[in-house]
């Protein structure tokens, strides 16, 4: 017996002033199935999304849930009909507690009093119901791990008898052991006949989790109903990208430079890292691997200077660089590419050529005074040299992809001569078709004798792109070797159990 | 930086001139909306007193008091532009005004002379927005925090100087200011003139200015660009606190005296007309022409209500009702034409309030 | 200054020009056979008497003419070797000043002066202190209850506007076109509407009235601002009635600015400044009516006989009388020396 069909989109489109980010999009959601939405940055999942969750209305087209046709005028309006998103940046209260966010909006009351037992007690039953009733009702959300925050978010959604979840990449923020964990919760949600939307990037996911993907290419839908677990990766690519690609990394030199540019010497801070040392050379991409909360971002933010070590220090050229003092690394030729694009590098609402010139602003001032044209045409020669897409610099940044923006950032270093790159996972939210890009520039910069050091999740990312990786665990350097001789068991190794397991080959 | 020795790829020369954009859609239409509003008080003028707005002389003269009483929340608010582009709140801009008008006005400023008075109100203002800046990006305090603790205290101040009396200017130079004129025009309007263009120029050709978007806009992001976040905060404060020092002695010439009741409500005044011309609260965003209207929108309906002798209760409930207007506006054209998705998102993510 | 003002007080020669006599009508003293009924000024009030201790408090001085009133009242009780003042900070509102009372009772002063941020807020408190027998001297501001107050002196806002009135009334005599404008105070005061009505009804006994009417703050920059756009408002104006020598300053200003001459001003309040630029005759003002702070000093002095358990040496009445309402005076160029040394620094 086939379940019955809960959802079903036809035909809807949505645009915006200059595009069309929905242009017939049809999707078609079973209950107690785990759908996958999958497309590259910009494909319209974001907007189909809001559309489904009531932030955005369609422009035209239909929406049946549960037999009947429904335009949510609010999220608040598909909250009530059974429809709740769960959000990458989760929309908790941090200040709240367990219990009363999840009680937000429909604490239950006798004469305009919360009666807080029963608040409590039905936070304690949804918790269990998700197999976490270790969490603290009482506590602060704030205080709560990623991993805790995602499934009381989850928990919120199900206490409102939600029908239908959608999870906008619930694992970006979580490590390995808690992505298992929130398949669990997701398996028993499905038993429930709870259908779940999921988008991802990472295929290895939907594999694992999902039952039925629905592709989406330039806000159309390019494959619907595909099966998760059989169909071929090539075929996904090719939906999602229209051509087939592969990961392709660029080849290494056949000899690294020697010249040391970079070394980090007995770096720690309290509760971070400790006691790490490395060095980087002209030309040398350096990897770093270690899961997040390993310590390898607050190491990168620390040799860049945006953090003050406890202990150790950081030479450029065999000069030390004062600590703690960003524009002095950037003085140096250091650049970083951070974590967080939105929130640490780009100024979203600013054109992009200004987001290129950022940090070499002096370049184009005469005393002070911008040189418009000089610092448009050397924006626009960059925005060409990394194949920017609009090649238009004019634009807002916000209104680029994820691959592109990343693009701006690396953009405005090699702008900036910058000879020593730190990318903190350069491929967060970029789409296959513009990862190889990104390799592909990387390595350009390093063949033109700019040293990297790169920090990413990813472990193939690791391998593929560096010349020498370093294994990250819990804030210490473990281990580190030539990338020829690490392969992706043996680095999965040593950093989910720190040392190499019995039977792993060296 | 002397980066171009070491510049891997690009040079400034231009490889071709890019198609130039300067101002974008979105500020033209902002400029017209509050051009048309400005003549829309023109029109009404026009229809209530054609006596006064329809004869050339008498409108050019009336204009000019109009430009005239703009001339000093004016200059604060230009100001005031860039600490809110900066991402910043300067509540201490009407005390401070207060404070330059009465230290540059005591009987021992006086002594010094013409310089003396025009150096004490500059530097009093500069020197107060300074401490502004210290409190706020050395010491970390929240500027909405440190800027009123120095609205307090520079009033306090202004007032134990004073001895809470008014002390008349007796600096003939500097009364001249108000009553001069060169062609036509008071010497007061063309230094808020002098300071809106120059305030133009620095936030829209000068790296200080790229770098007061940049910070408002994101401080993090320009943190991590190698921008010294910190002492430009610095600089923003002590520039606004410029802005202060110009408008008190702009106020002692038009009043002949420092007193420390001058720049009652400035703040507000100059954050209303700040945010009527587009500035946002929330940093990274506005123009000095945006200000420049907003002061003069303000200046004109208080000129419209003194020449139909209406009563100035009625007044504050206009003004009211135009910042509420302005800003539902901004919020319409960013809701239509700029962050789509985003700015929703955020209204629409609490379910359930 | 302050020694020819405490000399006109004692002598006799009645608060500034006049005193009005009001309320407490004291009993008849019926058939004291032999007993004079009546009295020729005479007796030595200034000399010393009994040391007493007067709580002093007065809004916070923002503006020249309370600044006024808190020196005056400071510098009388100086001139009294059996006054020990007590000034208590008000602190910024009335909530603030009432608990400065409260204090201030603690301490069981002789008599209390108090001029009250607000007359009907500060009532209750004013009570307490009568209540716990301390007798209190309301200044300027009245209390909601009458009983509330020892005396009450104060000065005349209808009759400022009254003086003005006339000042510009008979020079205007027959000119049924005149421009008349007014340049009021903050509008929301019940002061400036007093002013206003007193000036307006006077203005009808001569068939005019006012035509521009603007408000300003009491500050010289609010004061200089509405002025500008009132002569733009007005290309002809005969005479100005300006409430308040505080914004009179700024008011003075934009006149200058505007290079207007064709009309004649009068000021309110009386300061030094109004004064001098009346004695020189350089500019429009050529007379102020009075609302002077030295009811401060007046008001110490009350509270001195008011402890000493003495009447006012002039009148016959053995205590100092309930209500004393002082005379708008008009200062013109012909009395401004007279009037000089109580014009207050603003």
């Amino acid at each position: 017996m086939t379940p019955e069909v809960v959802l079903r989109l036809t035909g809807v489109v949505k645009s915006f002033p200059g595009v069309r980010a929905l242009d017939g999009v049809g999707l078609e959601v079973r209950a107690g199935e785990v759908h996958c939405l999958l497309g590259q940055n910009g494909a319209g999942k974001s907007t189909l999304i809001k559309v489904l969750s009531g932030v955005h209305r369609p422009d035209a087209g239909e929406i049946v849930w549960q037999g009947e046709q429904v335009s949510f005028t609010s999220p608040h309006a598909a909250l009530k009909a059974g429809i709740a998103t769960i959000y990458q940046e989760l929309d908790l209260i941090d200040e709240l507690s367990v219990a009363e966010n999840l009680a937000i909006g429909q604490e239950p009351r006798r004469l305009g009093f919360v009666r807080r037992g029963v608040m409590r007690r039905a936070a304690q039953r949804v918790l269990s119901q998700l197999g976490h009733p270790e969490i603290p009702v009482g506590a602060e959300v704030g205080v709560l791990p990623a991993a805790a925050k995602q499934i009381v978010s989850m928990g919120r959604a199900l206490s409102r008898r939600a029908k239908l979840m959608i999870m906008d990449e619930p694992t970006a923020v979580l490590a390995h052991g808690e992505v298992q964990n929130l398949f669990r919760v997701i398996r028993d949600l499905t038993a429930d006949g709870i259908a779940v939307i999921y988008i991802s990037h990472r295929l290895e996911e939907i594999r694992e989790i999902g039952d039925r993907v629905t592709v989406l290419r330039d806000g159309r839908t390019s494959a619907v109903n595909l099966d998760a677990k059989t169909t071929p990766t090539r075929e996904l690519v090719r939906r999602m990208t229209g051509r087939s690609i592969e990961y392709v990394f660029p080849e290494r030199h056949a000899a690294p430079h020697t010249e040391p540019l970079l070394a980090v010497e007995g770096l720690g801070r309290q509760g971070e890292f400790s006691d790490v040392s490395l060095s980087v050379h002209k030309g040398e991409i350096v990897g770093i691997a270690g899961l997040v909360g390993s310590g390898r971002s607050e190491l990168l933010e620390t040799v860049y200077g945006a953090r003050r070590p406890d202990t150790g220090r950081v030479l450029v050229d065999g000069r030390p660089l004062h600590p703690a003092d960003v524009g002095a690394a950037v003085r140096a030729g250091l650049g970083m590419a951070p974590e967080e694009r939105k929130r640490q590098a780009l100024l979203m609402g600013e054109p992009v050529y200004r987001n290129i010139t950022l940090a070499s602003l002096r370049r184009f001032a005469t005393v002070g005074f911008t040189r418009a044209g000089a610092e448009r045409a050397a924006a626009t020669r960059i925005a060409d040299d990394l194949e920017l897409r609009p090649r238009d610099v004019h634009r807002p940044v916000r209104t680029l992809s994820g691959g592109n923006q990343q693009k701006v950032v690396v953009g405005r270093w090699l702008l900036g001569g910058t000879r020593l790159l730190l990318l903190d996972e350069p491929t967060r939210g970029v789409d296959v078709g513009a990862r190889a890009e990104l390799y592909q520039m990387i390595r350009r910069l390093a063949d033109s004798d700019v040293g990297v050091l790169l920090v990413s999740s990813e472990v193939p990312e690791v391998l593929g792109l560096s010349d020498r990786v370093l294994v990250m665990r819990e804030g210490r350097l473990i281990h580190q070797a030539p990338a020829e001789e690490l392969d992706e068991d043996t680095v999965l190794d040593l950093v989910m159990a720190g040392s190499l397991l019995e039977g792993s080959p060296t | 930086m002397t980066a171009s020795t070491r510049a891997t790829t690009a040079e400034p020369e231009a490889v071709r001139e890019p198609d130039r954009r300067v101002v974008s859609l979105d500020s033209v239409k902002r400029t017209a909306t509050l051009a048309a509003v400005l003549l829309a008080l023109l029109v009404v003028g026009a229809v209530t007193r054609p006596d006064i707005f329809l004869d050339p002389a008498k409108l050019w003269s009336n204009e000019l008091t109009v430009l005239s009483l703009a001339s000093a929340i004016g200059v604060i608010t230009i100001g005031m532009t860039f600490v809110m582009i900066g991402g910043g709140i300067d509540l201490s801009v009407g005390a401070l005004l207060a404070l330059a008008s009465v230290w540059c006005t005591t009987v021992a400023t006086q002594s010094f002379g013409v310089t003396g008075v025009i150096f004490a109100a500059l530097a009093v203002g500069t020197g107060a927005g300074i401490v502004n800046g210290l409190l706020i990006s050395y010491g970390r305090l929240v500027p909405f925090i440190a800027t009123l603790a120095m609205m307090v205290a520079a009033r306090g101040l202004a007032q134990k100087i004073s001895g809470s009396q008014t002390q008349i200017n007796r600096i003939s130079f500097v009364n001249e200011l108000a009553s001069g004129k060169i062609l036509g025009i008071p010497y007061i309007v063309v230094i808020f003139a002098v300071v809106v263009v120059l305030g133009w120029i620095l936030l829209n050709r000068t790296t200080f200015g790229r770098r007061t978007v940049a910070i408002g806009g994101n401080a993090e992001a320009a943190r991590l660009a190698g921008i010294n976040v910190k002492r430009h905060t610095l600089a923003l404060y002590a520039l606004s606190g410029l802005c202060c020092g110009i408008a008190a002695l702009i106020v002692v010439a038009q009043t002949t005296s420092g007193s420390n009741t001058n720049g009652d409500l400035y703040e507000l005044n100059a954050i209303a007309a700040a945010i009527i011309g587009g500035t946002a609260l929330t940093g990274g965003r506005g123009t000095i022409v945006g200000s420049l209207f907003g002061v003069l929108i303000f200046s004109q309906i208080a000129n419209l209500f003194t020449v139909n002798n209406l009563p100035t209760e009625t007044q504050r409930i206009v003004n009211g009702a135009i910042i509420v207007c302005a800003v539902l506006v901004q919020q319409l054209q960013m809701g239509r034409f700029r962050l789509p998705a985003f700015a929703w998102t955020r209204r629409g993510r609490t379910p359930a309030t | 200054m302050s020694t020819s003002r405490r000399r006109l007080l004692l002598g006799g020669s009645a608060l500034g020009a006049g005193v009005l006599l009001a309320g407490c009508t004291s009993n008849e003293t019926k058939g004291n056979d032999g007993n004079d009924q009546t009295k020729v000024s005479g007796g030595n009030n200034a000399a010393p008497g009994k040391t007493v201790t007067i709580g002093f408090t007065a809004p916070a001085a923002d503006h020249g003419w309370i600044a006024a009133i808190t020196n005056n009242a400071k510098a009388q009780a100086g001139k009294y070797s059996d006054v020990k003042l007590l000034a208590v900070d008000p602190g910024k509102d009335a909530p603030a000043q009432i608990a400065a009372i409260q204090s201030l009772i603690q301490q069981k002063p002789d008599a209390i002066v108090m001029l009250p941020y607000d007359g009907a807020q500060l009532t209750a408190v004013a009570r307490q202190a009568t209540d716990a027998g301390i007798p209190v001297i309301n200044l300027d501001r009245e209390f909601a209850d009458p009983a509330a107050a020892f005396t009450l002196i104060k000065g005349d806002n209808y009759g400022m506007g009254v003086s003005a009135g006339h000042y510009i009334g008979r020079k205007l005599r027959g000119k049924s076109d005149a421009v008349i404008a007014e340049i009021a105070g903050i509008d929301t005061l019940q002061l400036t509407k007093d002013r206003s009505k007193g000036f307006a009804d006077t203005l009808a006994t001569y068939g005019l009235r006012v035509a521009n009417r603007v408000a300003a703050q009491f500050t010289v920059d609010s004061g200089q601002a509405v002025t500008a756009n009132l002569l733009q408002a007005a290309p002809k104006i005969d005479a100005i009635w300006n409430h308040d020598d505080d914004q009179g300053v700024g008011v003075l200003a934009a006149i200058r600015q505007a290079g207007r001459k064709e009309f004649f001003m009068v000021g309110g309040a009386g300061s030094l400044d109004a004064m001098e630029h009346i004695k020189a005759g350089d500019s429009p003002l050529e007379a102020t009516v009075t609302y002077p702070p030295t009811m401060a000093s007046s008001a110490i002095s009350l509270a001195r006989l008011t402890a000493q358990g003495k009447g006012m040496e002039d009148l016959v009445e053995l205590q100092v009388p309930k209500l004393i309402v002082l005379q708008s005076e008009t200062v013109t160029k012909e009395n401004v020396d007279r009037y000089r040394p109580l014009g207050f620094k603003s």
